[in-house]
Formats: structure tokens, sequence, C-alpha cells
């Protein structure tokens, strides 16, 4: 009895942990959502491109004219400087003495004119007394030919000595031109970026990877759009063209073209490897925008659709 | 009748015992084993079913897998933005990196890496922390499986259980700093390696240099368009391999399935299951119907017909099929059950319920047929006999 029953219970009890194991075993995976919803474009064809923010006229990397410790950095990060401010002074000491040993040689050098005049006034007067000899014979004539000679030196000496004077002054202006040039100036009205020196470092001159101070043009910034040269073809000018903040898709901006660079560049991945080979190039269109409507800084990433021709069937395709 | 039918399969118990247990046994290997198959198999997708959101994915022509990585060019992402049918585009990079752990063991970790704004194709479910943390610096998640077994730290005991990872810990991944934001739980993968996930820009980094590190588009469709359509275009345009999330599956599974020995394996695995079933309960069915012979006899002389007799088989084949059937069912759930927490491989979808219910029902058939054939082809007046 005990067997006729059991079995046919524990089938079903086992049916039914079968059935319930199918069931509960195989619930759809939850789906991750987006952190922030991704922008999606406005338009029904369209060029996708990535736009970095930089100010008009592009950032300006500062550099040196000359090489040296810093001695004062007069500039912070957000200050606004006017044409010809100076931004930081180089270590000067070494060409302040050599303005002082430049101002001494040109004392002397004067010193040395002016005895070189006072020579020339004591061998002017003795011709000049020689001169005034009416009587020939009372004056040999190799006594004569001697005053009229060291005249003749004496001149050419304070010459000399006026030369040399004025290459003391050319020298002396060459150190306080020297001078003039540890003092780094603003080129332009324009505010500081970045500040990437401080007092006691070593600001190197010539190009550098990291520029010494960054500077910018904030009244009007600029996007700027890498298009892969595989669709600069449906690149058209006119064309309406929006920008969406990165992280968060309600940020967004109508563009208004402000020009393209003619001249297609290798497109920048910043792998570091040093033999890095380039084998696409970018069109760069710059666009400008309204300030006000975006929360955004210089260097920020930005999606950029423009409006574009589709690609013309199948039959366009480049591969 | 019914009853008479019955009384005859249960009147000797260790036969029918026998004939259960055969059945049983069947059923079991024919569940269980293509559940340990699927489940295997479903591994070497569960990458992409875990990514629910894009719709298509797009790589390199060449790719065969989900883990044979071909890489793209950063540009692509943007030109497969361009295309018109496309909602929006995202990439991913999937790689293997080496992680050094705090005891100086290295371990390979399969890191992903996510769009930094978005963070589309993060883990299906949050354990500790949030997908959001991923923006702190550094900040990387893992997997539960990896924190708890291969990425954790050792034991202070020799031989003891590691420690897990926990949020705040650091990692060496390729000799980058990385902290612990976060504990995820995924699908386990078919190599089991634990999963890192990090934005998008701080894998390129963990990542050896290289020119191409873009491993994957993940692409979401606009709503309304045809995805068929769509991959069709996006193959076009771009030139690159474009498949939806079914399609990348199937090409993943139709992989695995052609250059691994597993569907052989396991295929021979359940045939034999369904032959030692078959040989089994059929001989035993067969020896109960012959011991029964005579009382066959004495229904069919008492004007029992072959139809009667027929179904009186039937019964008795039906019963033993559908216990055997629910038993081996049963218990291949509960062998699933009991392993849920290990690492192997198991699933059991209600198709795998029809096919072992198809394969129970082959064997009853068979052993009823004979049986059958014999009762049918029996002389009433053997009953007599002997």
């Amino acid at each position: 009895m005990q067997v006729k029953y059991t079995l046919p219970i524990l089938a079903v009890t086992g049916f039914l942990f079968a059935s319930y194991t199918v069931v509960s075993s195989n619930k759809p995976i939850p789906v991750a959502p987006a952190i922030a919803p991704p922008a999606s474009a406005p338009f029904k064809s369209f060029i996708a491109g990535a736009g970095i923010v930089e100010p008009k006229g592009r950032n300006i990397a500062i550099g040196t004219p000359l090489s040296g410790i810093v001695k004062t950095v007069a500039v912070k990060v957000g200050d606004k400087v006017n044409a010809g401010m100076p931004l930081f002074y180089l270590d000067d000491r070494d060409t302040h003495a050599e303005l002082t040993v430049k101002l001494a040689d040109l004392a002397k050098a004067k010193a040395s004119a002016n005895e070189a005049l006072a020579s020339l006034k004591d061998t002017q007067s003795l011709s000049d007394l020689a001169e005034a000899v009416t009587d020939r014979r009372a004056i040999s004539s190799e006594e004569l030919l001697r005053r009229r000679n060291a005249l003749l030196i004496n001149a050419a000496k304070l010459d000399s000595a006026k030369a040399l004077v004025q290459q003391a002054e050319a020298a002396l202006a060459n150190t306080q031109t020297t001078l003039a040039r540890l003092i780094v100036q603003a080129p332009i009205d324009c505010e500081v970026l970045q500040v990437n020196i401080r007092p006691g470092e070593f600001a190197q001159a010539g190009a550098l990877n990291t520029p010494l101070l960054v500077l910018g043009n904030m009244d009007q910034l600029h996007v700027r759009v890498d298009i892969d040269e595989n669709d600069a073809w449906r690149f058209d000018k006119n064309s309406k063209a929006v920008a969406f903040l990165r992280g968060n898709q309600h940020f967004k901006t109508d563009l208004i073209l402000a020009y393209v660079e003619p001249y297609v560049i290798p497109k920048k991945s910043l792998t570091g490897d040093s033999t890095e080979q380039v084998d696409t190039r970018v069109l760069q269109a710059l666009y400008s925008f309204d300030r006000k409507q975006l929360p955004v800084y210089v260097g920020q990433q930005m999606d950029v659709f423009i409006e574009a021709k589709d690609y013309p069937g199948n039959n366009g395709s480049p591969l | 009748m019914n009853h008479i039918a019955l009384k005859m399969l249960m009147g000797d118990r260790g036969k029918y015992l026998g004939i259960v247990m055969g059945l049983t046994f069947a059923s079991l290997i024919m569940t269980q084993q293509p559940a340990i198959f699927l489940g295997l198999m479903s591994r070497s997708y569960s990458f992409i079913s875990d990514v629910g959101l894009p719709d298509i994915w797009v790589m390199d022509a060449k790719v065969q897998f989900v883990d044979d990585i071909k890489p793209l060019q950063d540009t692509e992402l943007y030109r497969v933005r361009g295309i018109s049918g496309v909602d929006w585009a995202m990439p991913m990079y999937k790689g293997l990196l080496k992680a050094r752990l705090v005891d100086g063991t290295f371990q390979t970790c399969n890191v992903v890496g996510l769009d930094d704004a978005t963070l589309i194709g993060g883990p299906p479910v949050m354990m500790e922390g949030k997908l959001e943390d991923l923006r702190r610096s550094d900040g990387i998640i893992v997997d539960v499986d990896g924190a708890r077994d291969k990425l954790g730290k050792p034991s202070p005991t020799p031989g003891g259980k590691r420690i897990s990872l926990k949020v705040g810990d650091s990692v060496e991944l390729n000799d980058h700093r990385a902290i612990v934001v976060g504990i995820a739980k995924v699908t386990r993968t078919f190599q089991s390696q634990s999963v890192v996930y990090t934005t998008y820009s701080r894998a390129k980094s963990y990542a050896p240099k290289e020119r191409k590190l873009l491993s994957f588009v993940l692409v979401k469709a606009k709503p309304g368009q045809d995805l068929a359509e769509l991959t069709r275009r996006i193959r076009a345009t771009t030139g690159l391999a474009a498949y939806t999330r079914g399609e990348f599956i199937s090409l993943t599974y139709e992989y695995f399935m052609h250059n691994t020995g597993i569907p052989i394996n396991f295929g021979i695995s359940v045939l034999l299951g369904f032959i030692v079933g078959a040989a089994i309960a059929g001989q035993t069915f067969y020896n109960c119907t012959l011991e029964n012979l005579r009382q066959f006899g004495v229904l069919k002389a008492m004007g029992a017909s072959n139809w009667v007799l027929l179904r009186m088989i039937l019964l008795q084949a039906v019963l033993v099929g559908t216990i055997g059937y629910g038993l081996g069912v049963g218990l291949t759930a509960l062998f699933g059950y009991s392993m849920r927490h290990s690492i192997l491989a198991f699933k059991f979808p209600w198709q795998l319920l029809l096919f072992s219910g198809a394969g129970v029902s082959l064997i009853c058939v068979f052993a009823a047929l004979i049986s059958i054939l014999k009762v049918i082809r029996l002389e009433p007046a053997i009953v007599f006999k002997g």
C-alpha cells in the first residue's frame, strides 16, 4: 500500500519542484540602467563628433624667452590681466650684478674720455703756442712737428675714448634689455587659466609639453569639433548643430559655426606610445555658443551633432 | 480492468520498483546532463545577456565570439553615432588584464570599461556600493565571486579561506592603483575569470599601450526602428560587423558548439542515459508482462478484446513512465538546487522538461510496444498448457 501511493506522490512532488525550479531559475536578468541618460541627436541624419570647449583665439601657452629660476609669480588662476602686465619674474641677481659692472665700465670709459679730452687740450695749447711763434728760427722744425703730431694723436685718442663710452653704453642697454626680458608679460588682455610654475622652479625656455602658464580670452567660447575624414564630405557649413554637455543631456545648446579649419589634421589618440601611428585624420570645425546657456568650463568635452546628408544607401559604402 | 492492470503491475513490488528506478535514472540523466550542458553554454554568452540596455553590438567584422576581441579605432564610435536610426552609441572596452594582489600573486581578470558619462553596460545587480561610484578616482567594481575567491586576500592561517575583497580595498591592475568602490553580482562566464568594471578612459589607461582599444560599440536603436534594417545599414556604412543581442549570442553559442567538444561529450552522456534507461526499464517491463502472460491469456479467453489488453499495458506504461519522469526531474531540480551556490553550471529551462518527457515517453512506448506485440500474438489456449 505504501509503495502504491508513496511513489506517485513523490513523483508529483518531484515534478512540481522541477516546475518551480524552471520558473524561479529562469527569471530575466535585471537591466542595469544608464546613470545619465545618453544624448541623442535631434536630427534624422547627422554627423556625430566629439567637441572640446576652448576660448576664442585658443589657449595661449605662455613661454619664457630666457630659462631661469622663477622668483615670483605675479598672477594666480582666474586673474584677468591686461596686455603688458607682468606675469612672473625670473631670478635677476646675476643680471643686476652684471648691470653694476656695466655701469662701472661706462663710468670708467667716460673718465677715460675726459682724460683724453684733457690731454687733447694740453697738446692743443702746446701746439697753439708753437704755431703762434712767428719767427721760425726760435723753434726747431722737429719740435714743431712733434707738437703737431701730438695734437693729432690725442684727437684720435679722444675719438677712441668716445667710441669706448658708446660701447659701454650699448653693453649697459643690452643688460637692461636682458633684465626686462626676465619679466614675462601678458601679450593680450585675457584671463589666466592655468599656472604651472611656482617660485623657485626652473622655467625652461622653448616649447614645453606642460606650458608654464595658460592664458585665454574667456569672453567668447568656442567648441572645436572633430569630424572623421570619412564623414567630412557630408559636412555642410550651413547646417544646424547642437551640443550636449557630457553627463547631463538636459544641458544643450545650439551652435553657430565660427569657422572651419581648412587643413585636416591627424587625430590625436593619446596612447602615450612613442611610436604612435596616425591613421585617421579629422576635420575641425569651430562653433560659438551662448555661454549663459551652459555651465561649461574650458577644456570640457561635449557631444556634438551636426545635421547632414544621409549616406546614399548601401552603394555609398566606402568598403 | 484498470484495477487489474495496476494489480498486475504492482503485484511484484521488486519488479515495479525496478521499472520505476530505471525510468527515474533515465529521466535524471536526460535532464541533468543537458541542464549542465545548457548551463555551460549559457555561460559562453552570459556577458552579452548581462548587458541589457543596448539593442545592437558593433565590432570588427572578423570577431568570432564575445571573448575574441579585435579592437577598433576610437573614431568608429562617432561614425556609428552618425548613422540615422541610431538613438545612441556608447564605447565599451573588454580585455584581459593582470591584477596583482596584496600577497604578490597575479590573477587575470576580465576588465570592462564603460562609457564615462553614462556608464552604460554596467553589472545587472549591485550588492555593495552604487554604479555611480565608478566616477570616483581609481574606482573599480568587482564581481562578488571574484572578490570572494580569486581576487581575495590570502587567509591569515595557511590553507584557510581567502578573505573577501571589500569596498575601499586596493588592487594593482597592470601597475596602476585601483580602488574597489562596489561589489556586483554578474552571471558567471565560461572561463570564470573575475570581472572588473571601470570607466572607459580608466580602462584605457590600465590596458597595455595599444593604438586601438575600442572593443565594442553598444548601440540603441531609435524607437520604432527595425533592428535588422539598422544592423544592415551599420554594416554597409562602416564596414564593421553589427549584430543584435540575439544574433551575437547565437554567434558566440555557435562558435562554442562547433569549436569545442562540449556538445559531443554531453550528447554521448544523454544518449547513454537513454540507452541504459531503455534497456533496464524496457527489459523489466517486458519481464513483468511475460510473468503476467497467463493472466492476460485468461482475460483473452474470457472474451477481452485485444484493444482492452492494449489499453491495460498502455496504462501500466504511462503510470511507470509518469512516476519515473516525475522522480527524475524532481531529483534533477534537487541537484540543481543543492548546487546553486557552487561553481557548477546548471540551467533548467522549460524546454528541458519537454525534452526529457519526450525521452521517457519514447522509452515507455518502446517497452510497451514489445509487450503489446507479445500479448496480441498470445493464444488464449496457453493458459491451459503446462
